[in-house]
């Protein structure tokens, strides 16, 4: 037997034990009552004194009583434990699990919550420093959290006010759970010799206790020796439904159309309804029944596959925005049941024109929608530093009008006349008087564009690659092709417009309109709008030292500032949802942060979790107490020999 | 006579007694199991020889005897002279000694007021058959006494100075008895009337009332309170006589041993008087005069 606090019990007793002895010799006062004669009272008192043997104990009987009853309260305030565990101290490292699928609300209140109970459990029932022990030895623990990356909460300590506050300071995310690095962190903890620095470090290897629903992706690969790992098993249900997978894309050929796809996988055994929502700026647009078939067991390899059921939805939205697809249906699991994507608004394009002067393409570009629209001689292009253009994409689109650059940025190119160099487009000879013959009317570029009766005077044959797309042919040689070569797109036409009778047809402004937006279509991705878990923000090209304000789920208006490279980073996007960075004199940027894992949506606890080849079997019961409490015990003795003593002062006093 | 006539009494005998007990205690007289010497010629049989109508016993003539006495008759038949002797009639002393010490004030009903009623009962039986009647009270020595009375005019008289003694001091019944046997009252009834919760014993002092002379009668008279205690608590008892002390803390087993010693002591007391051919009596202040009167003492041939 051990003491917790054996301190506060001697305190206790020094106040109380003789404060009760001199509540004992303070002469009671007595009444005064007048008899006739003490001589037979007087003989009374002497047979009672001479005819019980026991006579001081049983006058004292009381006293000794509430002796018995302060002495087992004062023991209970010491805090005994009977150790049920012997040997030598030992080390543990308590592994969390604070992923995404423990937030699964299947245990009350969450998995986490009853982890952290569990692990609190673990933390009472540890052998700590205790006064009056022989062994001065304790066990030591070290707490880690961990979801994709592992997170240490405590350092090694026997302090268990510390060890439960670092317990309760784990927060739950909903990122995956990589165990490996956490299993690394805490061997490499193990070497430390703590925050007690005594010497019982390296000898001993530290059991790693995990507290987790199973549902761990790396289990490859994390090596485990046999009996270093005690898996606890949180979790009851595997009834969830989450979206699994959603992409948002407006459509190539028409902008404004937005599609949908999202699949929703039921993780149950039975089958599930359920709504399935989709709304753009927390406005709802639609909304569909789907049915999703249960979760099924595949013969052959004996893993479950969730029911799926893929969902698409079309709309058309020109705007900017947040589209959220949610499953309306109550389950376990919530940051599953949504999952977000960022609308960026159609592009409107920046088109630089190189031409020696051609009023046509001038007056055609000019009717279509551009953002901007420059133009300038051969000789200036080449002027312009080409690296510059290549990484800061200042045009969408460049149109070359009957100039072969030397050197091409990385952009978008509308040719024509001569293709440009380095494109493997071969030149062979300059052919005369061709006449469309076909077209790809479906194609983008060449939608409602009517391409008869369109005649060049001269034109350019061009033998293409391979890879090269012909849009239009002349009678001899393709007289529209789209080329891709070194993340350029080429869209080439191999005449001059003004020695054809294109411009004249009004398709050739449907057909520089169409070019100029399919080409800024293929402009790449200019930010990653859309992360996983953890994943963090990352904001490139701002002026070194601007404050931005961040907002996400759970918080808003957080100020960051921009290194001095000029770039923001917020590593804290563990929780799913939309994120939004303001920085001033600039758009609002929107990150939608998505779990989309099917390992976590998955939240059958596993009682069984295989680590390379090693199999750890959940433990049954829950936590065996190494140390029992025995202050109730010594409450409840206390409490009866308050009975007893009523009893006996009753049965004293009743005449 | 005259003098006893212009004494005015203040007190009246029916504050102690009711008229009707009193027309009772008419019809009763004082009985004594002992046949003893009294003092005049009264209507009690004695020893002696004397004048009465009670024939005794014949005895030869001796010159000088009074020829009145001479039994003729045998005279005729034997020719012998016989005087008659007849058998003395004397009166009966009847001794009631009573115990005005202060315990005697306690009890509820007061064991005074009991003892003093008793008293005047019996005092009155005694009175109204003219026998000789001297009351004593008595506590650390002999406080006051009325003696020799007889006949109905000393009921007043009995009555006013039962009514004025009043219960305080201390007991000292050994020297109180020296005293009573000092007084050469005579031989007769003793009757004592006490609670007899003397530190000192009570052995000594009846010792000297138990002899030849006295057909003694002991009545113990103990309030309720004393008999069944109601206490309860944490108690400081004070003797009301010597303010002895005793604390005491009332349980079970403490009254279970006062109530057993109590009964140990008044079987002492009974053995005691049992063994010398006295009466022991015990008296619940709480019980009514009339029926122990009535009843209890001429069943125990006290009164008749």
């Amino acid at each position: 037997m051990e003491w917790l606090t054996p301190l506060t019990g001697l305190y206790a007793a020094a106040a109380t034990v003789p404060l009760l002895l001199l509540l004992y010799f303070l002469k009671l006062k007595r009444r005064e009552q007048i008899i006739s004669s003490t001589l037979l009272w007087k003989r009374a008192v002497q047979d009672l004194q001479v005819n019980a043997p026991f006579q001081k104990i049983r006058r004292n009987i009381l006293l000794l009583l509430q002796l018995l009853m302060l002495l087992a309260i004062l023991l209970a305030l010491a805090g005994p434990i009977l150790s049920l565990t012997s040997g030598p101290a030992r080390r543990f490292v308590l592994l969390i699990d604070r992923s995404a699928s423990m937030n699964a609300a299947d245990v009350e209140p969450t998995r986490l919550d009853a982890a952290k109970k569990e692990a609190g459990k673990f933390i009472d029932s540890l052998r700590s420093k205790a006064f009056f022990s022989l062994k001065d030895e304790s066990d030591q623990v070290m707490v880690i959290a961990f979801d994709d990356h592992a997170k240490v909460m405590c350092n090694f300590t026997s302090d268990k006010h510390q060890l439960r506050s670092a317990v309760e300071a784990i927060t739950g995310g909903d990122g995956g759970s990589s165990l490996a690095e956490a299993v690394t962190v805490a061997r490499a903890f193990a070497q430390s010799p703590g925050t007690e620095a005594n010497n019982r470090s390296a000898e001993n290897p530290a059991q790693l206790v995990l507290f987790s629903d199973g549902r761990i992706r790396d289990t490859d690969q994390v090596v485990v020796s046999r009996d270093e790992l005690v898996f606890n098993c949180i979790g009851e249900s595997q009834q969830n439904i989450g979206v699994t997978a959603m992409q948002a894309r407006r459509s190539y050929e028409n902008p404004d159309e937005i599609n949908v796809f999202a699949t929703i996988a039921n993780y149950g055994t039975e089958q599930a309804a359920c709504d399935v929502q989709l709304s753009i700026n927390n406005n709802v647009r639609a909304i569909k029944k789907v049915t999703i078939p249960p979760q099924k067991t595949d013969d052959v390899s004996a893993t479950a596959r969730p029911g799926k059921v893929s969902v698409d939805f079309s709309l058309s939205y020109a705007g900017a925005g947040v589209l959220e697809v949610r499953q309306l249906q109550p389950d376990a699991l919530r940051c599953d049941d949504a999952a977000w994507s960022i609308l960026s608004p159609p592009k409107r394009l920046a088109v630089l024109l190189v031409t020696r002067g051609n009023i046509v393409l001038e007056s055609a570009l000019q009717a279509c929608p551009l953002a901007k629209l420059e133009s300038c001689s051969p000789d200036e292009f080449d002027a312009m530093d080409i690296g510059v253009l290549s990484v800061e994409q200042s045009y969408d689109v460049i149109v070359l009008d009957k100039h072969i650059p030397a050197e091409l940025p990385r952009c978008r190119y509308l040719v024509f006349g001569h293709p440009p160099n380095g494109i493997d487009v071969a030149v062979p000879e300059q052919l005369e008087n061709q006449v469309i013959v076909d077209w790809r009317p479906r194609h983008p570029v060449l939608k409602y564009v009517n391409m008869m009766n369109v005649f060049s005077a001269r034109c350019y044959r061009m033998v293409l690659p391979r890879d090269g797309e012909v849009l239009a042919e002349f009678n001899e040689t393709p007289a529209l092709a789209l080329v891709r070569r070194r993340g350029s797109v080429f869209l080439l036409a191999g005449f001059d417009v003004l020695e054809s009778n294109w411009p004249f047809e009004p398709s050739f402004v449907l057909f520089c309109y169409n070019a100029a937006a399919f080409l800024g279509m293929q402009a790449g991705q200019e930010q990653r709008a859309e992360l996983e878990v953890g994943e963090p923000i990352i904001v490139e090209g701002l002026s070194p030292d601007t404050a931005a304000e961040i907002s996400g789920p759970g918080f808003s208006g957080r100020e960051i500032k921009a290194n001095p490279a000029g770039s923001i980073r917020l590593p804290g996007t563990d929780k799913v949802g939309v994120y939004s960075l303001k920085v001033p004199d600039q758009a609002l940027k929107l990150f939608a942060v998505n779990l989309l894992d099917s390992d976590e949506s998955n939240i059958e606890p596993m009682r069984e979790i295989v680590l390379s080849g090693e199999s750890v079997q959940a433990q049954e019961s829950s936590l065996g107490l190494s140390n029992m409490p025995l202050w109730p015990f010594l409450v409840g003795i206390a409490l009866i020999l308050a009975c007893l003593e009523w009893l006996v002062y009753n049965s004293k006093v009743r005449i | 006579m005259n003098r006893r006539e212009t004494k005015t009494y203040q007190r009246r005998l029916t504050e102690l007694l009711d008229p009707d007990f009193m027309a009772r205690l008419d019809s009763l007289d004082v009985l004594s199991r002992k046949i003893l010497q009294g003092k005049l010629q009264g209507e009690r049989r004695s020893k002696r020889r004397g004048q009465s109508v009670e024939f005794a016993d014949h005895r030869p003539y001796v010159v000088g005897d009074d020829l009145r006495f001479v039994d003729w008759n045998i005279y005729g038949r034997l020719e012998q002279l016989f005087l008659k002797l007849f058998l003395e009639e004397q009166d009966l002393t009847i001794h009631l000694a009573i115990d005005v010490s202060a315990s005697l004030g306690l009890g509820e009903p007061a064991k005074e007021l009991f003892v003093k009623k008793l008293t005047a009962a019996l005092g009155y039986v005694s009175l109204v058959n003219n026998n000789r009647v001297t009351i004593s009270s008595f506590s650390d020595g002999l406080k006051g006494q009325l003696a020799n009375m007889r006949g109905r005019n000393y009921l007043s008289a009995m009555t006013e100075f039962l009514l004025t003694a009043d219960c305080e001091g201390p007991t000292h019944f050994d020297s109180a008895c020296r005293q009573l046997v000092a007084g050469r009252i005579g031989s007769g009834i003793m009757i004592v009337l006490s609670d007899f919760l003397f530190k000192e014993g009570f052995d000594a002092g009846l010792r000297r009332l138990i002899g030849r002379q006295y057909d003694l009668y002991v009545i113990q008279v103990l309030s309720p309170q004393e008999l069944t205690p109601e206490l309860s608590g944490d108690l400081k008892l004070v003797d009301i006589e010597d303010a002895d002390a005793a604390e005491i803390t009332i349980s079970t087993a403490l009254v279970k041993y006062y109530k057993r010693n109590l009964t140990a002591y008044c079987n002492e007391l009974k053995d005691f008087c049992r063994r010398r051919g006295a009466i022991y009596v015990l008296a619940n202040s709480a019980d009514s005069v009339e029926s122990l009167t009535l009843n209890y003492l001429r069943r125990i041939h006290l009164l008749r």
